[in-house]
Parts: structure tokens; C-alpha cells; sequence
């Protein structure tokens, strides 16, 4: 699903990639765990190419990342993402973050893409808050409608970017159960989070990273 | 000691009408002025946050000759002086529009580029990570987030551009001020009718402040 060679990404003189190999199967949880700075966020922004890659490979359900006449935006519908900070839109409801995706960049009718949106969000817990603005819901509903957002344009993978760091202890349940559900399901996904719990339940694979290396990995 | 002033409400009570038809052609000048403004000015502002160097260079080179000259020297080049190079005569009101909207612009263009920064950068990765692209990110992401932000400091744009619609007498444009003068001239009643002025452009800036208020209120969720 995701082919990772060779990796190098530095951000002026700093190389904060050096030499990443990774490979992440279809249906794989990949767990990523490291210190603060050690690249996590920089190698899942790598695989999205929300981070311009410095030199190496990065394949994604066979599509070269790296390769100009690939359509990025097409990879990114194929790798979704759900960031630390959920980044919802805050000028629109939970539906509207949901159905802008598929009825702008799927090209969906109104209709089918609020039909998928209301499903998403029960599919997340959140039936009722369909036309609820961000500002008005907890931090572990606003992850929880981030994840609906990117489920919402049927990625081949998902990328979590410490998903429930911002969250307050006790709503952070809620959230790894979603995600667990989703990898119950057979979803992809590469997961970078500091919850042993999750890793050890849902997770195929730990990585550890460390200085902008992949260390070792564990089943 | 007595001035031999004699304060007669009765001239202003006579001015209103035709002080009225230079209300209307302040409005007037405004609104386009500031259509134009606005375009050029989210156009340029745009361009000064672009990813090509050159076309962020060109925003800023608008914006700047704008903001580094007299409003008045703008309006006197528009026209006065431009038509000698293209040939042709621009009706003072043309180029009164035309001299708003390019001051205004500037200033706006400034207004857009602050606003549209000040959107936190993870809006627009989110925006990019559904698969939309550059520019439907800018749309439906940023621009209505931005948009609110902008609220403000356009409506004190605004309220700037109707003022210096007075520095169009220069032109001879039959604006607030120029009915003002006009009556004047005939009538010597300078206090009265300088205050009846003052007072219709308080009204109008009043109510541009009150209306975008309105707005701002409106597009709190
Ligand atoms: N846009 C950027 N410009 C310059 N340096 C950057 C940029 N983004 C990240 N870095 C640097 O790259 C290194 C790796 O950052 P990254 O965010 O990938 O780490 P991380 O493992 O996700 O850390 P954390 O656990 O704190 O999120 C850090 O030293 C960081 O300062
Ligand atoms: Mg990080």
C-alpha cells in the first residue's frame, strides 16, 4: 500500500530523514513512536507530500509520489490525514467538513455526499451534531469528525498525526475507539501516537524512530 | 465684543436639496470606487502571497507606489495628466471612480494579504490532505475565514475612501464638498453650510460603521 525507499528529507541543513525504508501493507496498523523531533510528523507529511521530499522514493497504492506527472490531489483523497490539532473547518458545520471533500473533490451530488456525511458521523458517534460548528464540541468530537472528514473520501490509508495529543485524558477513549473500530474494519493506517495501550491492541507493527532513523520494528 | 454673526438655520434648511445631490454623487463614486478597490485589491493582495517571486513583486509594487504618493497627486495624474498619454478625455467622474478604486486597492490589497496570512497555516493542510487543490483550498477554506477577519479593517477603509471622495473638487466632480463650495460661492454662508456638510458626512460614515457591524455580528455562528 505504502512503499517508502531510500527517504531523505531536510528542511535547509537540518536532515530530519535520513534513509527511511518502509513498507506498510493493505490492512496494516503501523504504529510510530518516537521522541519529539525525531521526524514522525515530517515522514507521515512526507507519504501525503504535504512536505516536499527531498530525495527518495514513495509509493502510494502504486502511484510515485515523487513523480511530477502524478496528481498529488489524488494522492492525498487516497491518504487521508487526521492532524494533532484537528484543523476542522470552523466556518462550516460537521457536515459541511465532512461533504466538502467528496462534493468538491469526489464531485458528489449534495444529496449522496450528505447521505455519506450522516453516515460517517454515526459511524463516529455523532448522529446528532450533523449540524453542530466546531466551536461548539469537545476536542475528542472534533477529532472524532476530523476522522469522519477523511473517511469521507474512501482512502486506500490513513495517516494519524498523534490524534489524540491535544485531548484531554478523559475524551481520549473515545477517539482510539474509533480508530480501533476502523482497524478492525481492515483500514490502513499509519498511526503515530505515545498510547502503548492502542499499539499494543490494534497495532500489526511498532516503529520506533529516533534521530530521523527507523530503529527497529516489532510485531 | 460682538462679531455681527448671525447663525441662520434657514440656510441650511435651503442647502439640503442640492447638498442632497452631492450626497448622492459621494455615494456613488464610493460604491464603485470601492467595487474597484476591492477587486484590485483582493487581485493584488493575492498576488503579494503568491508562490512566484515575480508575481508577489508586482503586488508589491502596486501597493506601494499607491501607498508612497498623495492621494491628490493620484487623482490629478488620473486626470490630468494621463490623457495626454492615451489621447483622450476621462470624464472627471471616471476618473474620480478610477482614482478611489486605485487608492483603495492598495490598501485593501494589504488588508487581503494580513487576513488570509493570519489563517493558521493547519487550515490550509487540512484543506489539502480532502485532495482539494491550491486554489479551492484558498475558496472554500481560508477565503470565508478570512473574509470575517476582513471585516474590520474594511470598514475603516471604507469610511478613508468616502472622505477623500472630497478631495475630488480638484477635478471639479460635483461631490458633497464641491455642492458645498458651490453654495457657498453664491451665498457666503460658510459656517452653516461647511457644518450642514460635515454633518452628511458624519451620517454617511456613521452608517458605514453601523451597517458592517451589523454584518460582523451576523457572521458570528
Ligand atoms: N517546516 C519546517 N522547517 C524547519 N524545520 C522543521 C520544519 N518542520 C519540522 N522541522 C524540524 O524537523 C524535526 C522533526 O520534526 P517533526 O515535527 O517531524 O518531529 P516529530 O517527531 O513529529 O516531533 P513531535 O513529537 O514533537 O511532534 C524537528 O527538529 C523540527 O524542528
Ligand atoms: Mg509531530
Amino acid at each position: 500500500m505504502i512503499e517508502i525507499r531510500q527517504l531523505h528529507k531536510s528542511f535547509g541543513s537540518l536532515e530530519v530523514l535520513k534513509n527511511i525504508d518502509l513498507t506498510v501493507s493493505a490492512g496494516e496498523v503501523t504504529v510510530i513512536m518516537g521522541p519529539s523531533g525525531s521526524g514522525k510528523s515530517t515522514l507521515l507529511r512526507c507519504i501525503n507530500r504535504l512536505e516536499d521530499i527531498t530525495s527518495g522514493t514513495v509509493i502510494v497504492d502504486g502511484y510515485d509520489v515523487t513523480d511530477k506527472a502524478t496528481d498529488i490531489n489524488f494522492i492525498r483523497t487516497e491518504a487521508g490525514m487526521v492532524f494533532q490539532q484537528f484543523n476542522l473547518f470552523p466556518h462550516m458545520t460537521t457536515l459541511g467538513n465532512v461533504t466538502l471533500g467528496p462534493l468538491k473533490v469526489r464531485k458528489m451530488n449534495r444529496k449522496e455526499a450528505e447521505n455519506l456525511g450522516r453516515e460517517l458521523l454515526a459511524k463516529v458517534g455523532l448522529k446528532d451534531k450533523a449540524d453542530t460548528y466546531p466551536d461548539h464540541l469537545s476536542g475528542g468530537q472534533k477529532q472524532r469528525v476530523a476522522i469522519a472528514r477523511a473517511l469521507a473520501l474512501k482512502p486506500k490509508v490513513i495517516l494519524f498525526d498523534e490524534p489524540t495529543s491535544a485531548l484531554d485524558p478523559e475524551l481520549v477513549g473515545e477517539v482510539l475507539d474509533v480508530m480501533k473500530q476502523l482497524g478492525r474494519e481492515g483500514m490502513t493506517m499509519v498511526v503515530v501516537t505515545h498510547e502503548m495501550g492502542f499499539a499494543r491492541e490494534v497495532a500489526d507493527r511498532v516503529i520506533f524512530m529516533d534521530g530521523g532513523d527507523l530503529h527497529s520494528s516489532a510485531a | 465684543m460682538g462679531t455681527g454673526f448671525e447663525f441662520k438655520f434657514s440656510v441650511i434648511w435651503e442647502s439640503i436639496p442640492i447638498l442632497l445631490t452631492g450626497v448622492k454623487l459621494t455615494i456613488f463614486i464610493t460604491a464603485f470606487g470601492l467595487l474597484l478597490g476591492f477587486l484590485l485589491g483582493t487581485i493584488t493582495g493575492l498576488m503579494k502571497i503568491s508562490r512566484n517571486p515575480l508575481i508577489r513583486r508586482m503586488g508589491g509594487f502596486y501597493v506601494e507606489s499607491v501607498r508612497g504618493t498623495p492621494l491628490m497627486v493620484q487623482v490629478m495624474f488620473i486626470y490630468f495628466g494621463l490623457p495626454l498619454a492615451v489621447g483622450t478625455r476621462i470624464p472627471p467622474i471616471v476618473a474620480g471612480i478610477t482614482a478611489i478604486g486605485i487608492n483603495s486597492g492598495a490598501y485593501i490589497a494589504e488588508i487581503v494579504r494580513g487576513t488570509f496570512q493570519s489563517i493558521e497555516r493547519g487550515q490550509t493542510e487540512a484543506g489539502r490532505s480532502i485532495g482539494l487543490t491550491h486554489f479551492q483550498t484558498l475558496y472554500y477554506v481560508v477565503w470565508p475565514q478570512a473574509f470575517k477577519r476582513m471585516i474590520p479593517p474594511l470598514g475603516n477603509q471604507f469610511i478613508i475612501s468616502l472622505k477623500d471622495t472630497s478631495l475630488l473638487v480638484v477635478v471639479g466632480v460635483g461631490e458633497l464638498t464641491r455642492t458645498g463650495q458651490e453654495i457657498i460661492a453664491a451665498n457666503f454662508r460658510a459656517f452653516e453650510v461647511w457644518l450642514a456638510v460635515a454633518v452628511m458626512y458624519f451620517i454617511m460614515t456613521m452608517s458605514i460603521a453601523k451597517v458592517l457591524n451589523i454584518i460582523e455580528r451576523k457572521l458570528e455562528i
